[in-house]
């Protein structure tokens, strides 16, 4: 047991034998490889490895980045409530939302450069900025905020037991966690701005009138939406997380007052989310897609996108998990809580499949079809991979680093 | 040093009741414009055809059935032009002196946005890499550089006939072009004489008249983008099915 | 252009931003080097993350509190609870023993405990000596290496007194005062370091003394046993010599399994 790997672990944390996590790591390793030769296959020989095409021009990749950025939400928001809103009890999980953030925002920015067709040219955005354009915002945002969680990230690994004997590091380590308050208003505003933008990319397509929105000045309704859902979805992901994680590692990792605080959170911004959304719906039915000569109901003539998404996407994961969440007497239990989490993510996931696969499957022009897409194998493979790097460097995290301070005092 | 030519809007006007469908404009766009030959696993989706023919049809059973044929190209939008808009390196550009929609493919990063901001589907993405089989490098135009994988192209009223016609008028000591004097391949190769190019501009073209008739219209005008592609047609089923959202259910 | 000037001035102010915090920090972070600040922020910085059971007040050992936890890293120098319940204790003295046995271990009591189980004696000639008590002396016994501060160092309270390694462990020593070191020992001689402390005098408000080391102790030794055990099993007793009831000389020889840098780190308040 006095390996070099338990060494490297926190004093006084418990964890699985090194063999069993080398268990744990293999197939997710096994996965990672293989989610590297889809996307080098791509990278490679070129798009036409995907199932995209002119018509579905962003497909599982775009769809995926969308949620799983909406999801990553929760570094900031939880940097933003610790550090600005002072709300201390979140000490416990700012340290795993930041290690989320960074796994989510990193695994996104990995499949954006394959999924462009020329990823070497990714510097000319910054070089030639359409600062009209939403994606410009998107990427300025993304790549900055990048930058902010791997600040972040770093105090977290330099605190590591043998790291942290290297006096200077400790020292720059405190240093930094002084000005955390900076990055995290920093964070807050760089957050609002692309979580914001992801929606506004949509929201401005005057040639889809499924996904057009009016709003206010240059940002449509969808620029709020996506703040305000990816606000409320962070808490949920990181209830949902801390719970698997715990499940996993078979530790108590925070107090019971932490999920059930990061659900009524979650709750308080769902509620007013369905609230606008469903005004939002309203105002696009009956003015702005007839405006654009589209009769909203025609959008939903088309199997399998009925009606029932957008019930399912206001109703079902959206107003049922708020009402959850906001009952006291059930985020007592965390049943209802792991839920209600679920649910609010899954929320997430269908309010960005809908603006990006069902935006295209729709015709525009009136003599064109509907149309289907399915990812190729390729497109899947290089999905998997970046959830296997998520799970690894999570896995690396949890085992070596403090991601929950409340561990030492529940064990 | 050099003053400006006057400014142009150059546009189109196409008679859908003289288009035959033969697809002649398609294969002149391709060979003006260095179109490469796709790989045999391409689709009709991941083709790149910078002009497209659609065929429409009025619904009806025999022997009521009536076809009609949609040439669709970059409508080069006036206003608010969606793809120029959303591009996040400005690959894209209105040219104020022409009125066309540029697209540098050099600059453009392959992501695609401006693709699913288009409602006329009118711009094509290169999945492959561009291979002309040995012998077919003899076929390509001098004047038009062949695109990279990975960036997207569409229809630019091909612009290396607009410089050349530019150079031959310069030679001349001319600034203007007179009327005819630039033609895009697909109004050059038209059987039916059913492309006509012109300067919307200028009152006294012919595109201009054909624009201002009352048989014209332009395809999804509703959304605002002041498209510069007109189309004609007697036929009232033809405009209904061209113009108009359609008003047929769905796939239910 | 409005447009683009807002968006870039943005952009280039949020670069700033991030590049100015992280600069601030490295000139910080340097300058608290330079001023020899690191040992005070190296404790400031591991306090925290000690566990709860580590971080227990000295007045709860004495009754004073049923259960509280100090959130001053240990300095009670400047505690408005410690001053007031000291002004208490003063007005109930007690008979001053000579020595406290706790489990066969030693414990002058004409000498200051420090939390890290170093000792601190003020002698006649102003100067302070500094050793390890039983306790330590049972877990670092025999040790591969010890490297004692150089005459003329200047230590601080909560920082490195001296290093000692063994078995994989790597233990600092937390200083008891602030002081700068006029000659070093060694375990035979009973002590490890002379220091003139800072001030002419010891300081000795944060240290333990008289009736709290027993209760300190005991619970030192629950914790010692509970590190000592693999994980579910049941405490057992610490090794002791034949005649019963004393711990072992070297403790480490007694678990040759354990992880022993865990064990120092638990009771010499490492992280």
């Amino acid at each position: 047991m006095l390996s070099i790997d338990t060494q490297l672990m926190p004093r006084t944390a418990q964890r699985a034998t090194t063999r069993r996590f080398l268990l744990w790591l293999l197939p997710w390793s096994a996965l990672l490889i293989f989610g590297l030769y889809g996307a080098g296959l791509c990278l490679v020989e070129g798009l036409n490895q995907t199932n995209m095409d002119n018509r579905f021009a962003f497909g599982l990749w775009i769809f995926l980045d969308l949620t799983v950025i909406a999801l990553g939400a929760g570094a900031f928001f939880t940097g933003f409530l610790l550090y600005i809103l002072k709300k201390s009890e979140l000490k416990a999980v700012i340290n795993s939302a930041v290690v989320i953030g960074f796994v989510c925002y990193s695994g996104a920015v990995a499949a954006l450069l394959v999924d462009v067709g020329q990823p070497l040219r990714f510097w000319f955005t910054f070089w030639h900025p359409n600062v009209h354009s939403m994606l410009t915002e998107v990427t300025f945002c993304i790549t900055c905020y990048l930058t902010v969680l791997f600040i972040e990230y770093v105090p977290i690994i330099l605190k590591n037991r043998k790291l942290r004997q290297i006096p200077s590091f400790l020292v720059f380590e405190f240093e930094l966690h002084k000005l955390m308050p900076v990055l995290a208003g920093v964070g807050t505003f760089l957050s609002f701005f692309h979580q914001g933008s992801l929606g506004g990319l949509y929201g401005v397509l005057r040639g889809r009138p499924f996904a057009f929105r009016e709003g206010l000045a240059i940002w449509p309704s969808t620029f709020f939406l996506f703040i305000l859902s990816a606000a409320a979805a962070g808490p949920a992901f990181i209830l949902l997380t801390t719970w698997v994680v715990s499940k996993i590692s078979g530790k108590q990792l925070v107090r019971p007052e932490v999920p059930r605080l990061l659900g009524r959170i979650s709750g308080i911004l769902l509620l007013p989310y369905v609230l606008l959304k469903s005004i939002d719906t309203l105002v696009w039915i009956n003015s702005t897609s007839p405006a654009r000569g589209f009769a909203a109901q025609q959008f939903y003539a088309w199997k399998p996108f009925g009606a029932w998404l957008l019930f399912a996407e206001i109703a079902v994961f959206g107003l049922f998990p708020a009402l959850i969440l906001l009952r006291r007497s059930l985020r007592q239990r965390t049943g209802w809580l792991v839920f209600a989490s679920i649910l609010v993510c899954l929320e997430i996931a269908l309010n960005r499949f809908v603006l990006t696969i069902q935006t295209l499957a729709l015709p525009t022009l009136p003599f064109d079809q509907f149309l289907s897409y399915f990812p190729s194998w390729q497109e899947t493979a290089t999905f998997l991979g970046v959830v296997a790097y998520g799970v690894v460097t999570y896995s690396l995290s949890f085992r070596y680093l403090t991601l929950f301070p409340q561990e030492k005092d529940l064990s | 040093m050099a003053t400006k030519t006057k400014t142009a809007r150059y546009g189109m006007s196409i008679d859908l009741d003289r288009c035959t469908g033969c697809g002649a404009c398609m294969v002149a766009c391709a060979v003006e414009n260095n179109v490469p030959p796709l790989p045999a696993q391409a689709t009709p989706r991941t083709g790149i055809t910078w002009m497209r023919v659609y065929e429409i049809s009025n619904g009806q059973a025999f022997p009521d059935s009536r076809a009609a044929f949609v040439p669709i190209l970059c409508q080069q939008c006036g206003k608010e032009t969606p793809c120029v808009a959303v591009c996040p390196q400005e690959a894209v550009q209105v040219d104020p002196a022409t009125g066309i929609v540029d697209q540098m493919p050099q600059r453009c990063l392959g992501c695609r946005y401006c693709m699913t901001a288009c409602p006329y589907h009118a711009r094509y993405f290169n999945w492959w890499d561009p291979r002309w089989p040995p012998g077919m490098e003899t076929t390509l135009n001098p004047d038009v550089a062949p695109r990279m994988r990975g960036v997207v192209e569409k229809c630019n009223f091909c612009h290396a006939r607009l410089h050349s016609a530019r150079e031959r008028a310069a030679a001349e000591g001319r600034r203007d072009l007179k009327p005819g004097e630039y033609v895009p391949a697909c109004a050059e190769a038209c059987p039916a004489k059913a492309i006509v190019f012109g300067d919307l501009n200028d009152p006294a073209s012919e595109v201009s008249q054909l624009a201002r008739d009352a048989t014209s219209f332009r395809i999804l005008e509703r959304l605002g983008t002041e498209p510069k592609i007109y189309y004609r047609t007697a036929r009232p089923w033809v405009r209904e099915a061209a113009a108009q959202p359609r008003k047929e259910p769905g796939n239910a | 252009m409005i447009g683009h000037f807002i968006f870039l001035g943005l952009f280039y102010a949020v670069l700033a931003v991030i590049g100015v915090t992280i600069l601030l920090s490295l000139h910080r972070s340097f300058s608290d080097v330079r001023a020899r600040r690191a040992e005070a922020i190296a404790w400031q910085s591991t306090f925290p993350d000690l566990p709860a059971r580590e971080r227990v007040c000295r007045h709860q050992f004495t009754g004073e509190f049923p259960d509280r936890i100090c959130d001053r890293a240990f300095d009670c120098r400047e505690c408005q609870t410690h001053a007031a319940l000291i002004a208490k204790r003063a007005s109930e003295s007690t008979p001053a023993a000579e020595k406290a046995v706790v489990f066969g271990l030693d414990f002058p009591l004409d000498r200051f405990y420090h939390r890290g189980h170093a000792w601190a004696h003020p002698e006649p000639d102003g100067t302070v000596t500094v050793g390890l008590d039983a306790l330590g002396e049972r877990l670092v016994a025999d040790p591969e290496t010890i490297e004692l501060p150089a005459v003329g160092t200047h230590i601080q309270t909560n920082g490195a007194a001296w290093r000692v390694r063994k078995r994989g462990a790597n233990v600092r020593i937390l200083s008891p005062l602030d002081g700068e070191v006029i000659e070093t020992g060694a375990p035979e001689n009973g002590w490890y370091l002379k220091v003139k402390p800072d001030g002419g005098q010891l300081d000795a408000r944060p240290l333990l003394r008289g009736a709290e080391i027993r209760p300190w102790i005991t619970r030192e030794i629950e914790r010692l046993q509970a590190s000592l055990a693999p994980d579910g099993q049941i405490p057992g007793q610490l090794p002791t010599m034949a005649d019963g009831g004393v711990p072992m000389d070297d403790i480490a020889a007694g678990y040759p399994g354990v992880d022993w840098d865990a064990v120092c780190s638990e009771i010499f308040l490492q992280a």
